[in-house]
C-alpha cells in the first residue's frame, strides 16, 4: 500500500509529492501513560536503522516510547531537533553527538532539563550521564589486527574516513594506527593523537607504513575518486582500510575497477552489504561491527533504569564488537537482515 | 542685467569624449554677472555634457575655466558648488519623505557636535524658500508638493549653497503652463539680485522669453551667438541644424493609402481611465506630440504588446488584433524602436550582425538552425543602406554612438518588411549628420507606403516631420492637427491641457 | 569568443602540468580513466547549468535533482522490477517536468530562480529520503530484489553508463566520457547554431532587448530550465551507476556548486549572455584534476575547498583582465574609424 502510493505521488513529482505522505506517519497518540524517550542519531545512515532495531526490541521489552531522530545536517540539525524534544517534552534522550568538545554546553543544557546519555559517541565532558557504546580505541586496534592478520608480510597501508572531526573517528584511526605500528595500548580518556594530516607513518620495525588518511565529508562519489587517487599515486598499496561504513565499499568498487582484486587487501567497518558480500567472496578480509542493535537496545534500557531511579554505576558502558570474517559471516549477516528488516524507519 | 562688470564664468576650449564619441570638440562659454544666457541646440550637440562638466558630475577632458577672471579647477560636485555653480537636475533629487528645511540643508545641517539646530535650520530654510517665491511652512514634505514647486526648492537649496551660477536642464519639459510662468518670475527675480543662470531648453518660445543672449551647439561646437535683439525662431533653428529648416526635413506628403493601424478607445494600463483612438494610414507619418509623463511611450508599448491594452480595439490592416506580447506583435507586421535604445532597442554586448538579425532569425531558420549568409546580409544591407559607421558587423554595439546604435535598431526593423514602423523619441541623443539620415529614411519608407507613427518632444521634428499629429495630455489625446494646424503654440497648448479654440 | 577558452585552456595545462611535475603517476592510464571519469560525470551537470546562467538565471537544485534521479532510478530497477529502459525514460520525463515546472514558475508566477531553485533543492531533496525510508539502494538489483529478474539487461545499462571501452592496450575510455562527448556537442551546437541558442544569449545579455526584438523570451528561459533538470538528469543515471549505491541523503549533495562554479570559471557571467560549453567543460575537468591533484601531492584535504576557491577566484579574475583588453581593442577600432571618417568629411556628415 505504502509503494503504491508513493509511486502515486511520484508521478506527481515535485511539488504535491511533498504534500501527501507527510501526514502519514504514526502520530504518538496512547502514549500518555508509557515514558517517552528519544534516540537522536548523529546522521542519516543505514547504520541508524539498525540501532533503531534495537531500539524497537528494547521498546516492547520495557513497554515505553522512543522517537527515533536523524539529523541531516550534522550540528545544526542536531541542535535543533533537541531543542524541539526538550520544548516537547521528554523523559530522556540517547544522542550520538556530532561534535562533541564544541556541543558541550549545548548538551549540559538537555541535560539540565532531562536525563541525558550518549551512545556511539561520547561527549566526556558534558554532564551527560553515562556512555553506551563501543571503545572506538579499542575497536581500532581490533580492526588494526584484522589488517595484521591481512598482511602477515607487513606493507603500505591507506586509510579513508568521512571526516575527523568526529571523536568515534580519530580514536578508531588512532587505534589502527597504534595496532600497526606496534605501539603500547593508550587509555581512552587520554588518548595522543597523530596530527590529521600526517603522512608515512611508521616506525623503526614496524613491517607497516600508514600512507595517509583521506576524508571525503561523507560524499560517496569523493569517497571512491579518494580511493582511485590512492590507487594510481601508491603502486605498492598493500591495504584500504575504511573507517565508516561507506568507505570500505568505495574501495572495494575502485580496486575491482582497477583489477587489483587481491593485490590490495580491503579492511572496513561496520557492515554494508556491499562489504558482507566482498568478505563472503573472499575479496575484503573482515570487519569490525559494533553491532549496532545493542546500542539501540542499551540506550533505551539505560534510560528506563534510570527515570526509574538507578543511577549508572558507571560512567561510561561498553557495548561489545564483533570481529567479521570469512569465518562467521553467513551468521552475522542473516543476523544483520533481521535487524534492518525490523529497524526500517516508520 | 548687463555684464559690464566683467565675466562671472568663462569656458575656454572644453574638449571631452566618451568611448567612440567625441562629445565635445572644444567649446567656449561666456557667462556675465546677472545674465541669463540659453543653450540651445539638437540632442547631442554636447549641451548636457557641458553642463555636467561645468557641475563636476563628469571632469572634462581638456579646457579651461575661469570665474571673475581666475583660472579655477574643480573635480568633482562639492569643489564646483564651492566656487557657486550648481546644476538644478531634470530629475529632481529630493528625499520625497523629509520635510523642506531637511532636503535643503541636507549633508550641510546647521549645528555642533552631531545635533542639528532645528531652530536655525527652519528660519535659514524659510528665508530661502521665500527668495524663490514659496510662502510654504518648512515642515512640509517634500514629496507632498507638485512637481513644480519642488523644481523650486531645488533652486532654494542651490541659493542656500550661496550659487552665483544656476545651471537649468530642460526645467519645463514637466511643468504645466502655469509652473512654468511661475518659474520665470523666479528666475527673473534671481537674475536681478545678480545671480546668473545658464538655461537649456528645447522650447524656443521659452527661450525667447527669458534669454539675454543665446548660444547654439551643434555636434559638439559652437555653432554661433544670438544678443538680445537677434534672438527669434527662424536665427535659433538656422544656428542649430546648420542650414534652412525646409532643407533639413526633406519632406514629400504622400496621398496616404489604407488604414494600417486603427485604435479604439484603447487603454494601456499606466492610464486606465483614459481611452485612446487613433488611426495611421499607409504612407502616412503621423507624429504624437505631448509633455514628459504624457503617456506617448505607454501608447506605443500598448500597440507593440509590451504592456497588454486594457480594453478597447486594435485593428491591423482591418483585422482585429490583440498583442499579448511584442512577439505577437512583430508577427502581425508591427516594429518598435524604443525610446529607451540601450534596454530594449539593442542587445549591446551583441554584435551589429546579431543585433540586426535578431528579429529575422525565426523568419530565415531552416529546422531552427540559423542561416548564418542571410544574417550577414542582413547585417551588410543594414551598414549599407542605414551608413551605419563601424569597424566591421562582429563589432559589439555597445562600442557605437547612438546615432549608429540607433540606425542598427532601424536596420532590423527594415529587414522584417514591417507594415507599421513606430519609432518614439527617434533622434534622442543622436548627432545631427546621424539625424539627417534618420529623417530621409522615414521620408523613404513613408515613400514606399510603410505606416510610420512616431512620438517625439523636440518639436522641430515634429513640426519638420509629421503629416499630422495627435497631441497627448495625461494619457488622453487632447487634440489632431493637420499639416497646416501645426505650429510650436498650438501643440504647446494642446500639450498642456488648453484647447485650440480657447 | 574562441579567445575566451584560450585563458581557462591555459589554467588547465598549468595544473596539469605542475600536477604530473609532482607526482608522475597522475599521468598514469589508470589515473586519467577516472580523472575522464569524474569530469564526465561533473561535466554534464556543467553543461545544463550553462544554459541557465546563460539566461542570467541560476539553478541550485541540480543536486538534489542527481539525487532524486539515482533514487528514483533505483527504486523503479531495483525495488518496483520495471523494465530497465521504461524506468531510465520516466526518470528522464521526471527531471525535465521539474524543469519545466521551475521554468513555469519563474516566467509565468514572476518568482525569483533563486528561490524557486532552492526550494526544489529542499523539496527533492526530502522527496528521495521519504520514498527510500532513507535506506541506501542502487540501481542494479540483488538476488531476492523484484527487478533480479531484469539484472541481465540491467548490467548492460551499467556497462553502458559506467562501463570502459578498452582503446589500445592500456587506456579504457570510461563511457561516461562519451555521453559528455555527445552532450557537449549537442549543447554546442544548440547554442551556437541554432536560433534558440542565439535567444538564450540574448535575453541573458538584455531579457527586455530580446522581447522587443520579438523573441519569446519566457519561453526560452522555460527552456533553459529544462535543459538544466534535463542534464542533471542524465547526470543522475551515470551517479547511480557509477557509484553502485545511491544514498538518499547525501548522493548529489552540494554539485550545484560544483556545476555552477565549473561554469563561472568556464566563462559564463552570472549576470547574464555569456558562455561556451566548452569553457565550461574545461573548467570542469580543471576542477576534477585539482581535486586529484590534491590526492596525488599529498595535499591536506581539509584544505581543498580553499585551493579550488582559490583557483576560481584567480581564473575568474584573468578572465575579466582579458575581457577588459579585448573591450579597449573594440573601442580603439571605433575610435579610429571617427577619427578617420571625421577626417575625410568636414561637413555636417561626421561621426559623432
Amino acid at each position: 500500500m505504502k509503494t503504491y502510493s508513493k509511486i502515486l505521488s511520484l508521478l506527481c513529482v515535485p511539488i504535491l509529492g511533498s504534500f501527501f505522505g507527510c501526514g502519514e506517519k504514526p502520530g504518538e497518540e496512547g502514549a500518555d501513560s508509557q515514558a517517552s524517550f528519544a534516540y537522536v542519531t548523529n546522521g542519516v545512515d543505514p547504520f541508524w536503522d539498525l540501532c533503531a532495531a534495537g531500539v524497537r526490541i528494547a521498546e516492547k521489552e520495557f513497554g515505553v516510547n522512543c522517537e527515533v531522530l536523524m539529523p541531516p545536517k550534522g550540528v545544526v540539525d542536531q541542535k535543533r531537533m533537541m531543542e524541539t524534544l526538550l520544548a516537547k517534552g521528554i523523559d530522556g534522550i540517547a544522542v550520538s553527538p556530532v561534535d562533541a568538545e564544541n556541543q558541550t554546553p549545548f548538551l549540559d543544557e538537555v541535560a539540565e532539563n532531562t536525563i541525558l546519555i550518549t551512545n556511539d559517541s561520547d561527549a566526556p565532558k558534558s554532564k551527560r550521564l553515562v556512555f553506551i557504546g563501543t571503545n572506538n580505541y579499542k575497536a581500532g586496534r581490533a580492526l588494526g589486527g584484522l589488517v595484521k592478520k591481512a598482511l602477515p608480510e607487513g606493507g603500505e597501508v591507506m586509510l579513508f574516513v568521512g571526516r575527523l572531526e568526529q571523536l568515534n573517528a580519530r580514536q578508531r584511526r588512532q587505534g589502527v594506527i597504534d595496532e600497526l605500528l606496534g605501539r603500547p595500548v593508550q587509555s581512552l580518556e587520554q588518548v595522543k593523537y597523530d596530527p590529521v594530516d600526517a603522512t608515512n607513518l611508521t616506525t623503526e620495525g614496524s613491517k607497516y607504513t600508514i600512507l595517509d588518511t583521506r576524508t571525503d565529508n561523507f560524499d560517496k562519489a569523493r569517497a571512491k575518486s579518494n580511493a582511485e587517487d590512492a590507487i594510481a599515486k601508491y603502486k605498492d598499496l598493500k591495504c584500504m582500510v575504511g573507517l565508516f561504513a561507506y568507505n570500505s565499499p568505495s574501495c572495494i568498487d575502485a580496486i575491482k575497477e582497477a583489477g587489483k582484486l587481491g593485490t590490495i587487501k580491503i579492511c572496513g567497518f561496520d557492515e554494508q552489504d556491499a562489504l558482507l558480500q566482498a568478505i563472503t567472496d573472499g575479496h575484503a578480509y573482515g570487519t569490525i561491527s559494533q553491532q549496532p542493535w545493542e546500542y539501540g537496545y542499551e540506550s533505551i534500557k539505560m534510560l528506563k533504569k534510570i527515570l526509574e531511579g538507578t543511577q549508572p554505576e558507571n560512567t561510561y558502558q561498553e557495548v561489545s564488537f564483533l570481529e567479521v570474517t570469512q569465518g562467521n559471516i553467513g551468521e552475522f549477516w542473516a543476523k544483520k537482515k533481521e535487524m534492518a528488516e525490523l529497524g526500517k524507519s516508520e | 542685467m548687463s555684464s559690464d562688470s566683467g565675466l562671472l564664468l568663462e569656458v575656454k576650449d572644453l574638449k571631452k569624449s566618451f568611448p567612440g564619441v567625441l562629445a565635445l570638440k572644444g567649446v567656449s562659454l561666456t557667462l556675465g554677472k546677472g545674465e541669463v544666457i540659453s543653450l540651445i541646440g539638437e540632442n547631442g550637440a554636447g549641451k548636457s555634457t557641458l553642463m555636467k562638466i561645468l557641475a563636476g558630475v563628469q571632469p572634462a577632458d581638456s579646457g579651461d575655466y575661469y570665474i571673475d577672471g581666475q583660472k579655477v579647477d574643480f573635480k568633482n560636485v562639492r569643489e564646483a558648488m564651492d566656487l557657486g555653480i550648481a546644476l538644478i537636475h531634470q530629475e529632481l533629487n529630493l528625499a520625497a519623505n523629509l520635510d523642506l528645511a531637511s532636503n535643503i540643508f541636507l549633508g550641510r545641517e546647521p549645528g555642533s557636535k552631531g545635533f542639528i539646530n532645528e531652530q536655525k535650520l527652519h528660519t535659514e530654510a524659510t528665508r530661502h524658500l521665500k527668495r524663490v517665491g514659496l510662502n510654504l511652512p518648512s515642515e512640509t514634505i517634500a514629496g507632498s508638493l507638485p512637481i513644480g514647486k519642488q523644481q523650486l526648492v531645488e533652486i532654494a537649496k542651490a541659493l542656500s549653497c550661496n550659487a552665483r551660477v544656476l545651471i537649468m536642464d530642460e526645467p519645463t519639459s514637466s511643468l504645466s503652463q502655469k509652473e512654468t510662468e511661475t518659474l520665470f518670475e523666479v528666475v527673473k527675480g534671481l537674475r536681478d539680485e545678480g545671480i546668473s543662470v545658464i538655461y537649456i531648453s528645447h522650447r524656443l518660445g521659452e527661450v525667447k522669453e527669458l534669454s539675454d543672449r543665446v548660444t547654439v551647439f551643434r555636434d559638439g561646437e559652437n555653432a554661433g551667438e544670438l544678443a538680445k535683439d537677434e534672438i527669434n525662431h527662424d536665427n535659433m533653428v538656422r544656428l542649430m541644424v546648420g542650414r534652412e529648416l525646409s532643407e533639413f526635413y526633406d519632406r514629400e506628403i504622400h496621398k496616404p493609402g489604407d488604414c494600417v493601424l486603427k485604435a479604439s478607445n484603447v487603454v494601456s494600463p499606466t492610464y486606465p481611465e483614459v481611452p485612446v483612438s487613433i488611426e495611421v494610414r499607409a504612407g502616412e507619418i503621423v507624429g504624437i506630440a505631448g509633455l514628459v509623463g504624457a503617456g506617448r511611450t505607454e501608447l506605443l508599448q500598448t500597440f507593440f504588446g509590451v504592456t497588454p491594452s486594457l480594453g478597447g480595439e486594435l485593428e491591423v490592416q482591418g483585422v482585429r488584433f490583440s498583442p499579448r506580447s511584442p512577439a505577437d506583435a512583430v508577427h502581425a507586421g508591427l516594429a518598435l524602436a524604443p525610446e529607451d535604445r540601450k534596454h530594449h532597442g539593442l542587445v549591446l554586448p551583441m554584435t551589429v550582425r546579431e543585433n540586426a538579425s535578431l528579429p529575422s532569425l525565426e523568419r530565415d531558420q531552416n529546422m531552427g538552425i540559423l542561416d548564418h549568409s542571410k544574417e550577414k546580409e542582413i547585417a551588410n544591407v543594414a551598414v549599407e543602406q542605414m551608413k551605419i559607421k563601424t569597424p566591421s558587423i562582429e563589432q559589439a554595439a555597445r562600442f557605437l554612438s547612438g546615432g549608429n546604435q540607433q540606425k542598427i535598431v532601424l536596420g532590423k526593423w527594415l529587414a522584417m518588411n514591417p507594415k507599421l514602423l513606430m519609432l518614439d523619441e527617434p533622434t534622442r541623443g543622436i548627432d545631427i549628420g546621424a539625424k539627417r539620415e534618420i529623417y530621409k529614411l522615414m521620408e523613404k519608407l513613408a515613400g514606399k507606403g510603410i505606416a510610420i507613427l512616431f512620438v517625439s518632444s523636440e518639436m522641430e521634428e515634429v513640426l519638420g516631420m509629421a503629416d499630422r499629429v495627435y497631441v497627448m495630455h495625461e494619457g488622453g489625446i487632447s487634440g489632431e492637427l493637420q499639416k497646416n494646424q501645426m505650429s510650436e503654440e498650438s501643440i504647446m497648448q494642446l500639450a498642456t491641457g488648453g484647447s485650440l479654440e480657447a | 569568443m574562441k579567445k575566451n577558452v584560450f585563458g581557462i585552456f591555459g589554467l588547465l595545462v598549468t595544473v596539469f602540468v605542475i600536477t604530473a611535475i609532482a607526482d608522475p603517476n597522475f599521468l598514469s592510464a589508470y589515473n586519467m580513466q577516472n580523472t575522464a571519469k569524474w569530469s564526465s560525470l561533473y561535466g554534464v551537470m556543467s553543461i545544463g547549468v550553462a544554459f541557465v546562467i546563460i539566461t542570467g538565471g541560476i539553478d541550485l537544485s541540480i543536486g538534489s535533482v542527481v539525487g532524486l534521479v539515482a533514487v528514483v532510478l533505483s527504486f523503479f530497477t531495483k525495488i518496483q522490477g520495471l523494465d530497465p529502459i521504461v524506468a531510465i525514460g520516466l526518470t528522464l520525463l521526471m527531471s525535465v517536468l521539474i524543469g519545466l515546472i521551475h521554468g513555469l514558475l519563474i516566467t509565468k508566477a514572476k518568482l525569483q530562480p533563486f528561490v524557486v531553485t532552492l526550494c526544489g533543492l529542499l523539496i527533492y531533496r526530502s522527496l528521495s529520503r521519504w520514498l527510500t525510508d532513507n535506506q541506501s539502494l542502487g540501481p542494479v538489483p540483488l538476488e531476492g530484489d523484484l527487478g533480479f529478474e531484469n539484472l541481465e539487461q540491467i548490467l548492460m545499462l551499467d556497462f553502458l553508463f559506467s562501463g570502459q571501452i578498452p582503446i589500445g592496450d592500456f587506456f579504457k575510455l570510461p563511457t561516461p566520457a562519451l555521453f559528455l562527448l555527445v552532450l557537449a556537442i549537442a549543447g554546442s551546437v544548440f547554442l551556437r547554431k541554432t536560433i534558440w541558442g542565439r535567444y538564450l544569449y540574448a535575453l541573458g545579455n538584455n531579457e527586455d532587448g530580446a522581447r522587443y526584438s520579438g523573441i519569446d523570451t519566457d519561453r526560452m528561459k522555460i527552456v533553459a530550465y529544462v535543459l538544466c533538470s534535463f542534464f542533471a538528469g542524465i547526470a543522475g543515471i551515470l551517479f547511480a551507476f557509477e557509484l553502485g549505491s545511491v544514498q538518499p541523503a547525501q548522493t548529489g549533495e552540494f554539485y550545484e556548486l560544483f556545476a555552477i562554479a565549473a561554469a563561472v570559471l568556464g566563462g559564463c557571467s552570472l549576470r547574464g549572455g555569456e558562455g561556451s560549453i566548452l569553457g565550461v567543460i574545461i573548467a570542469a575537468a580543471v576542477i576534477r584534476i585539482i581535486f586529484n591533484s590534491i590526492n596525488m601531492v599529498g595535499i591536506s584535504t581539509h584544505l581543498e575547498f580553499g585551493i579550488l576557491g582559490v583557483v576560481i577566484l584567480l581564473g575568474v579574475i584573468g578572465d575579466e583582465m582579458l575581457k577588459k583588453k579585448m573591450a579597449e581593442r573594440q573601442v580603439a577600432a571605433s575610435e579610429k574609424l571617427a577619427a578617420e571618417l571625421s577626417e575625410k568629411s568636414k561637413n555636417n556628415e561626421n561621426l559623432d
